[in-house]
């Protein structure tokens, strides 16, 4: 055993006047900087001169903002809706006849699937992040290892998803117009509400959890991965750890925008639109909710005769 | 009571690479192979006149960035400044290594499906939170040379004692001897000094 960590420990040797061999010239008390091809683990003295770029950065904003936000926007989208909640109160509509079918089972097994991923994403995440008020260790840990599980199978689900809502979720004049009116979630009256089959609410749900989804998993598969090499980055001359502060500080203000409109998601489905969650379990949506919630969706069914 | 400050200073001009250091620390503590808690790391290779190595490890900053940013909490700093963790509480997250300024923090391939497990650093020869000299601590961390007053491992067998380690003043006193000794340009603090302890 000893033998090979000698062994090991010489090709160590080998490999440090590899990268001894790759790097500019510098003064001794200046730190040099790599060409970018090294990995973090073995990388060292290359991180001094450049620390100041990212790396302060990170601990700046690790130390003083992230937790804060997190909190501060969690509490504050909770409370908006408590008082949405307990001042305007859920919206009901007749929930009589038949319904119109809206989700074929293919889309309501994408999205329990996405749902669950969610699900265990989400939750962890604030684990990690708080995980000083859970005292760290093994629950922590285990929290860690479900998020990188979670990924996994939102993976699996986002191509499916994307493609299935990709057409119905383009932007229309009829999300400028919702945005005006905020979905007529500010008055207790039964509005219409201009919408196709998604409103702008939902579209802009659809694309922070897809595009932001996308840039979620590659940032937080370069701190799961840590070790990689990247020969792109020798182009631009980034550190690799560089990059990867780039990817944790990202994956922090994104997540911020995400878990706020997973929440809101959960509400709306859940308590502000009352049965709406039913549309899907079974696929089929209210007629009546559908007409006020919907409104140019249902014009359209109208005029093609299919209500 | 007051405590010594311990700081490691590594002379570049006196450093020969010849690993011993990283070599005697991985013995020392029977380290995972691929796990490096010192390294030797040679610049202007093959230049002459500019060539020079130095050894590098965890620092031991002043107000340790690791620290700061550990989302658990698992860093603790002695009152002689050795920075040291909690192998039980950290959930090896890997963002000390993105505060770190020297990329000391480690990740042995241990975690659950051979994963990235929990984090690993030099110790300063300090051992860790369980109970000193224990086969726990010594399971965990390594040896705790620093309670037996012994000096830690990588400065112990440096061959051209260019890798020293102790109280901040014995350092400087050194590192001043040295400086004039040499009779040429002063430095204004060892190397990494700066960015480890601030001035």
């Amino acid at each position: 055993m000893k033998k090979i960590l000698m062994l090991c420990l010489g090709f160590f040797g080998l490999y440090a006047r590899e990268i001894a061999g790759k790097v500019p010239l510098v003064s001794k008390d200046m730190a040099p900087h790599s060409g970018g091809d090294l990995l973090v683990s073995s990388q060292m003295i290359d991180n001094i001169l450049h620390y100041q770029t990212w790396g302060e950065l990170f601990v700046y904003l690790q130390v003083h903002w992230f937790r804060l936000l997190f909190f501060g926007i969690t509490v504050g989208v909770l409370v908006v809706f408590l008082l949405h909640y307990l001042i305007i109160g859920p919206k009901k509509f007749a929930h009589s006849g038949k319904g119109i079918f809206v989700y074929s089972i293919f889309k309501r097994v994408v999205h329990w699937a996405a749902a669950l991923a969610f699900v265990l994403v989400i939750p962890t995440g604030f684990m990690m992040i708080f995980g000083k008020e859970l005292g760290g260790g093994d629950l922590v840990l285990t929290a860690r290892y479900v998020h990188s599980i979670g990924t996994v199978l939102f993976i699996v689900s986002f191509i499916p998803m994307f493609l299935m809502w990709l057409i119905p979720m383009l932007p229309s004049f009829d999300d400028i117009k919702w945005f005006l009116m905020l979905g007529g979630y500010l008055t207790k009256k039964k509005v219409v509400v201009p919408a196709g089959q998604f409103n702008a609410g939902q579209k802009m749900w659809f694309w922070v959890a897809m595009l932001g989804g996308i840039v979620m998993i590659g940032s937080g598969a370069m701190m799961y991965f840590q070790d990689f090499h990247l020969s792109i980055l020798d182009r631009f001359g980034l550190d690799q750890i560089d990059l990867i502060r780039v990817a944790a500080i990202t994956h922090n203000f994104l997540g911020m925008a995400v878990a706020a409109l997973f929440i809101t998601h959960l509400y709306m489905s859940l308590f502000a639109i009352k049965g709406s969650l039913d549309s899907m379990i079974d696929g089929y949506k209210s007629e009546d909710e559908v007409r006020y919630m919907h409104s140019s969706f249902y014009k359209k069914l109208k005029k093609e005769d299919k209500i | 009571m007051s405590y010594a400050r311990m700081k490691f200073y590594c002379d570049e001009e006196r450093c020969i690479e010849c690993n011993g250091c990283s070599v005697a620390c991985a013995e020392a503590h029977e380290l995972p192979v691929g796990i490096s808690r010192r390294k030797v790391v040679t610049l202007n290779d093959g230049i002459e006149g500019k060539e020079f190595s130095v050894s590098v490890a965890c620092m031991h900053c002043t107000d340790a960035p690791c620290e700061q940013v550990c989302p658990v909490d698992c860093f603790y700093i002695r009152e002689d400044g050795i920075v040291l963790h909690d192998k039980e509480i950290c959930i090896g997250c890997g963002y000390c290594l993105y505060a770190c300024p020297f990329g000391a923090p480690q990740f042995p391939k241990d975690g659950a499906f051979g994963t990235r497990g929990v984090m690993d650093k030099c110790t300063m020869c300090a051992g860790g939170p369980e109970e000193t000299n224990s086969a726990k601590e010594r399971e965990l961390y390594g040896q705790d040379r620093i309670a037996e007053g012994k000096v830690p491992a990588c400065a112990a067998m440096c061959s051209t004692k260019a890798l020293i380690v102790g109280d901040e003043q014995e350092v400087s006193k050194i590192y001043r001897k040295r400086v004039m000794s040499r009779g040429k340009g002063v430095q204004s603090a060892p190397y990494g000094w700066s960015t480890a302890y601030g001035n």
